[in-house]
């Protein structure tokens, strides 16, 4: 069994990076309990920041030193604004689509409730309407705050919080997305709902979780049920 | 970052201006090479736009420069110049101990403060940092016991921190 006195010696090779992946979990795991340890590193991980800047090149190219090639830059922002073009045209029109949506599912809801007194569907056909207003009040305010991620956006108002997904593939057979929430403070993340697309391939879905409680959201594809832990790579994941 | 989040291309290229000698630089000293160097520095500012929640907060440098060095090593790993265990383990990246401390950091003045290292100190945090070399590689190559070199890293580390802190060296 590997000893105090060996870790510590071993930090300063894990604030480096240079121990194979068994050291290093059992180093990760002893920082987690040991304040001296987690001191050390916290000491060292600077210099190791430093190191690294040791490499940075030249802004001057004219010294002789190397540097980047400047169509290096071309092609990554020919590809960058390409994408910020799109991404605004997509936001002009999609909000107003996300609106439809969740209209949409409000009024399914609404009309599936066949079977209950006519009070009853009163009561409720009230307050699914009061739920639908909110919800398209929130995804058209200007002042909610907008997360975009490759295939959607998280929007948050006040305490409340929405993930807007579009051209949303339907999931293997048996699958679902499933949302996960990271409370702040917190290191790992907690299950959320689950959920479908609808058949145009997009949804909104108003997460149980009060927004300002919360550190990170994140999207999986997960079995029929949903999953205790994240089973599959994030599809989305924001930081709030 | 938040910016960049929102999409908006202008941030994220002043963000390539700020990072882009760093990242580049960095991975021409462990790949050798100008044209995989590239190829590095632009699947890294890419991913960083396409997934900017990769970044949790803290020293964005610090950060985008583990992100390189572990980009570099897949890169190596690919080319099988090495089986892939004999890599070190990959640099945490979500982790938020920070990086603050040493301010005003860029590389002639970390470069001259390495250079105030002895050599002892300074070859195994090369040979181990940009080389990809594990603590025990660098005792064999080096041909010293691996606690000497354990206590040589972590001696060269701090003496680093100090220099760069203007404080009185170790």
């Amino acid at each position: 069994m590997t000893t105090h006195d060996e870790l510590l010696d071993s930090v300063a090779a894990y604030a480096l990076g240079i121990l194979p992946a068994n050291e290093a979990a059992e180093v990760v795991a002893h920082l987690r309990t040991c304040q001296q340890c987690e001191r050390e590193y916290r000491l060292l991980r600077p210099a190791v920041t430093a190191v690294a800047y040791s490499s940075e090149v030249c802004a001057d190219a004219a010294s002789g030193a190397a540097v980047a090639s400047p169509l290096l830059k071309a092609r990554i922002m020919k590809r960058v604004r390409a994408d910020a073009e799109r991404s605004a045209r997509r936001t002009s029109r999609v909000w107003p689509a996300y609106a439809f949506a969740a209209a949409c599912l409000v009024f399914a809801i609404v009309t599936g409730l066949a079977d209950l007194s006519l009070k009853d569907r009163l009561d409720r056909d009230q307050a699914r309407s009061a739920q639908q207003a909110q919800t398209i009040a929130d995804l058209m305010a200007p002042d909610s705050k907008r997360h975009t991620f490759a295939h959607g956006e998280v929007l948050v108002r006040g305490q409340r919080l929405y993930i807007a997904m579009h051209d949303m593939p339907m999931p293997p057979k048996g699958k679902v997305y499933q949302a996960w929430t990271m409370t702040k403070g917190e290191k790992t993340v907690k299950p959320s709902m689950t959920f479908m697309p609808a058949s145009t391939g997009m949804t909104v879905v108003q997460l149980p979780e009060a927004a300002t409680t919360l550190a990170a959201v994140a999207v999986s594809i997960e079995p029929d049920g949903g999953s205790l832990q994240p089973t599959s790579k994030p599809i989305a994941m924001v930081t709030l | 970052m938040e910016r960049v989040r929102a999409r908006d291309a202008a941030a994220f290229e002043a963000l390539y201006d700020e990072y882009h000698r760093l990242v580049y630089g960095l991975a021409l000293r462990v790949l050798g090479d100008p044209g995989g160097a590239e190829d590095v520095t632009q699947a890294v500012f890419l991913k960083i736009w396409d997934s900017p929640a990769l970044f949790r907060g803290g020293n964005f440098g610090a950060w985008i420069a583990r992100v390189t060095r572990n980009r570099c090593f897949d890169v190596l790993r690919s080319r099988a110049v090495r089986a892939e265990g004999d890599f070190p383990d990959a640099m945490p990246l979500d982790d938020s101990i920070e990086d603050q401390a040493i301010a005003n950091v860029d590389g002639a003045r970390v470069r001259d403060a390495l250079a105030q290292l002895p050599h002892e100190q300074r070859e195994p945090i090369e040979l181990g940092f940009f080389g990809g070399a594990t603590q025990s590689e660098i005792a064999r190559q080096t041909g010293m016991p691996l606690g000497t070199i354990k206590t040589r890293i972590r001696t060269g580390l701090r003496r680093l921190r100090n220099v760069l802190e203007g404080a009185v060296t170790v």
